[in-house]
């Protein structure tokens, strides 16, 4: 084998190394994955663990994912962090949150994500109600509006736990396709951080 | 892949095995040669992509091609920007489309005219006042752009279709 070829593939080989190591770092980022319930049991006060796990909880509730579609406003977001946008094209929530009715949501956001497109797609896809905004609120805040039967749909403790973590559209967020941060842990671990939650007497963190 | 059967300006088409990353826009331009329908933006902002779908109700509504798949449209009746002449004979909205100047370079007409035609047929089951209609042809046209006409005579056409005929279109 030539040098120069030797050269191109030992270069090939030490960056896909490398992005292996990066890969693992990432996946390692407690920002991005989800404590167990278990791991609270250390906090003996059961206000203060329930709290901790609204807390932990909360690393989903306030990830862009579930707050881009959770907005304050009339329009949905694309993106995450600073590079958080006002979706382009500029389409509105509309009467029922599936958008203008000259645009419904569906006719872009299909049943799946399509990556050629970079479009995200769920069978649901919609706004949540703008009772439900999670957009610029603490998480005191959004605990304060996911147990108030008022603005949560009327659903129960129970159903909310159900509710994230097992509703197709809410799963998405872990499956968000191309070029999306997935939300942090799982769709089952979220569920299981809200039962646990619950469980402990369902206090909202200060 | 999937197996994809779809109704285009009355003829139908398939069954033809189509990849699931290809998008609607390539379907018609690539596959078929339909390229009236054309790519401009590939983020569904332009519309110049845009296409009519007909529901079985008889409602109709546009959809971008360019960042859906194709495998979404299986089943479904659609027209483009090539089935609205009858046998050469154009629409009333084409006619009007070519009075009024409408377009210039053209890249974005099929668009125009799909949504146009749509809010046509629209209008003809739900007729509107008078006093609204600037307004609805403005919102029904919004988010389809053009770089060369500045839009007026869009909606002029589309205005004067719809006053040439009031009975059909205004209440």
């Amino acid at each position: 084998m030539r040098f120069d070829t030797r050269v191109k593939l030992l270069t090939a080989g030490l960056i896909l190394l490398l992005s292996q190591f990066a890969a693992i770092a990432a996946s390692d980022d407690p920002s991005r994955s989800l404590a167990s319930p278990e791991s609270f049991a250390a906090i003996g006060d059961t206000t203060a663990r329930s709290a901790a796990l609204f807390t932990e909880a909360g690393k989903v509730l306030s990830d862009a994912r579930c707050v881009n579609c959770h907005p304050a406003g009339d329009r949905p977001r694309q993106g995450e962090g600073e590079l958080s946008r006002l979706h382009q094209p500029p389409v509105v929530r509309g009467e029922d949150g599936f958008g203008a009715p000259a645009m419904r949501c569906p006719i872009c956001h299909q049943q799946t994500n399509f990556d050629p497109g970079r479009v995200p797609g769920d069978p649901a896809w919609h706004l949540a109600p703008r009772a439900m905004a999670w957009e610029g609120k603490t998480l005191a805040q959004i605990c304060a509006q996911i147990k108030d039967p008022e603005r949560n749909g009327g659903r129960s403790l129970e159903e909310i736990v159900h509710h994230v973590g097992t509703d197709h559209l809410v799963g998405w967020a872990w499956s968000p396709g191309y070029g999306r941060q997935p939300a942090p842990g799982t769709q089952q671990e979220a569920g299981e951080l809200l039962a646990a939650w619950v469980k402990t007497g369902a206090v909202c963190p200060n | 892949m999937t197996t994809l059967n779809i109704t285009i300006n009355g003829r139908g088409y398939g069954p033809t095995e189509v990849r699931d990353d290809l998008t609607m826009n390539d379907f018609l331009r690539e596959y078929l040669g339909l390229t009236g329908t054309k790519f401009g933006c590939g983020a569904a902002q332009c519309l110049s992509c845009a296409v009519i779908v007909d529901n079985p109700d008889g409602t109709s509504y546009t959809s971008p091609t360019c960042i859906v798949a194709a495998a979404n449209f299986n089943g479904k009746t659609i027209r483009t920007v090539e089935g609205h002449a009858n046998n050469g004979r154009l629409s009333a909205l084409q006619k009007a489309f070519i009075d009024h100047f409408a377009f210039q370079c053209g890249y974005c007409t099929a668009g125009f005219l799909n949504e146009g035609q749509v809010l046509l047929e629209r209008l003809a089951k739900q007729r509107v006042a008078r006093a609204d209609l600037e307004k609805i042809i403005a919102e029904a046209l919004d988010g389809h752009l053009c770089r060369c006409t500045g839009y007026i005579k869009y909606h002029e056409a589309v205005r004067d279709v719809i006053l040439a005929d009031p009975a059909r279109y205004l209440g």
